[in-house]
């Protein structure tokens, strides 16, 4: 199931993307930016970087999924599925956040919390993405159809990471516990309704 | 099925409603300060919302049905549903952004209960938007249940947790100190106005519901 390893083609194509997208955001502030600021534009582009990297997930594979349906049952595609996009995605993510702090600063404060945030909501999001796209590539429509079923239901994830990721920037973090422990929650809930319902995506 | 048909609970619904508008207007309420009148707002939009979570609640188990056993009818239930509840949830903001405005002083503020709103007629319209893109219609079906139960569960989801995080507070009544429903429900006018209010509203919302599945019913019927 890990053959999307070989496709080197897509981890260099996602660092450049990276590294434009983060030298652009870099460019349009020419001061320093404030934590808040910093916090919130890291969040949008972490959306977009996720967006730009799940896209390949499923789009134009059709030959290769009917291969594939003939191999394994659909819960345990989607369950590599998941893995496979988590991993990739914290790598990303974790690139990002060199990229971004190299150019734009870097106000965290408590880095292991901030880590911590940043794994769940991306492992969070790469899965509820990854649903999308199944759900609007079998709709057969595009990139707007996916941005649209995807982003009402993405905020309660950027929300609670923004959220911790804003008490990482200040010095006594208080009481993120149960910020943390919702995270963690919303990513048991979506791994959980992807198991259940991706077998109803998938006979066609 | 047949309770669907049957007029008794109509009957309940428009007897309920109009107590709920005249009594709501006419009964003493208590006087707090800000709120003044606008409190009688509890009667009108608390139950726009309580509508639309038994709506969607109603569409939520169609949806499963259908995914369980493929019939057509459950998903004109199921989308019928949506779209009836769609209606309430956008009564609801509205009659909240006008009790904002007098209350609060704006027509909407970033406030957990209001991003919970907003969230959720957007993951509707996108269920809406969804069912338009795809033509054939078994297939049209089953994606949108299956969207249906992700968005209800993450809405649901939403609703619960967010409001739970620690520093984010809501200035909306209920939340942060603010005198809330409960706080108003003790008053023995309120009472005898606000639970019929929301069994007359619950029941329109079942009503109008029921109509437009049975429009569908014939628009598809004839299509056949």
């Amino acid at each position: 199931m890990r053959h999307e390893l070989r496709s080197r083609r897509s981890w260099l194509a996602i660092l450049l993307y990276i590294a434009s997208t983060v030298y652009i955001t870099y460019l349009a502030f020419q001061h320093d930016l404030d934590p808040v600021t910093w916090n919130a534009l890291f969040w949008i582009l972490i959306i977009f970087i996720s967006m730009f990297a799940a896209s390949g997930s499923f789009a134009g594979r059709e030959g290769e999924m009917l291969y594939i349906y003939t191999l394994v049952s659909p819960r345990k595609f989607i369950m590599a599925r998941l893995l496979y996009n988590g991993i990739f995605m914290l790598l990303v993510s974790i690139a990002a956040y060199i990229g971004y702090s190299f150019f734009a600063g870097n106000p965290v404060g408590n880095i292991v919390l901030f880590m911590a945030s940043m794994l769940l909501a991306v492992w969070g999001i790469s899965s509820l993405l990854t649903m999308a796209f199944a759900i609007s590539g079998k709709g057969g429509g595009g990139f707007t159809l996916m941005a649209v079923i995807s982003f009402p239901l993405l905020v309660p994830l950027l929300i609670t990471a923004q959220h911790v990721s804003s008490i990482s920037m200040q010095a006594g973090g208080d009481n993120y516990v149960g910020s943390l422990a919702a995270l963690f929650a919303l990513d048991a809930i979506i791994a959980a309704l992807c198991y259940l319902l991706f077998p109803y995506l998938w006979r066609d | 099925m047949k309770l669907l048909n049957a007029s008794w609970w109509k009957v309940l619904c428009v007897i309920f409603l109009m107590y709920t508008v005249i009594a709501g207007f006419l009964v003493e309420v208590p006087h707090l300060p800000i709120l003044h009148e606008t409190i009688r707002n509890l009667y009108f939009h608390v139950c726009m919302w309580f509508s639309m979570m038994f709506i969607f609640t109603v569409s939520l188990v169609y949806s499963i049905k259908y995914l369980m056993k493929p019939e057509e009818d459950s998903d004109i239930i199921a989308s019928e549903g949506v779209n009836t509840g769609i209606i309430f949830a956008l009564l609801g903001l509205i009659t909240g952004s006008l009790w904002a405005k007098y209350t609060w002083g704006a027509w909407w503020i970033n406030d957990p209960k209001l991003n919970g709103a907003a969230i959720t007629v957007l993951s509707y319209f996108a269920y809406v938007v969804l069912r338009s893109s795809i033509d054939d219609e078994q297939k049209k079906a089953r994606i949108s249940a299956v969207y249906n139960v992700f968005a209800y569960v993450m809405m649901l989801v939403f609703v619960m947790i967010y409001p739970r995080l620690s520093g984010v507070d809501s200035l909306h009544p209920g939340n942060g100190g603010n005198p809330g429903f409960n706080a108003y429900a003790l008053d023995y006018h309120m009472r005898i106005v606000f639970y019929p209010a929301v069994i007359g509203w619950v029941l329109l919302s079942a009503w109008i519901a029921s109509i437009n599945i049975r429009l569908e019913r014939i628009k598809r019927n004839n299509h056949n």
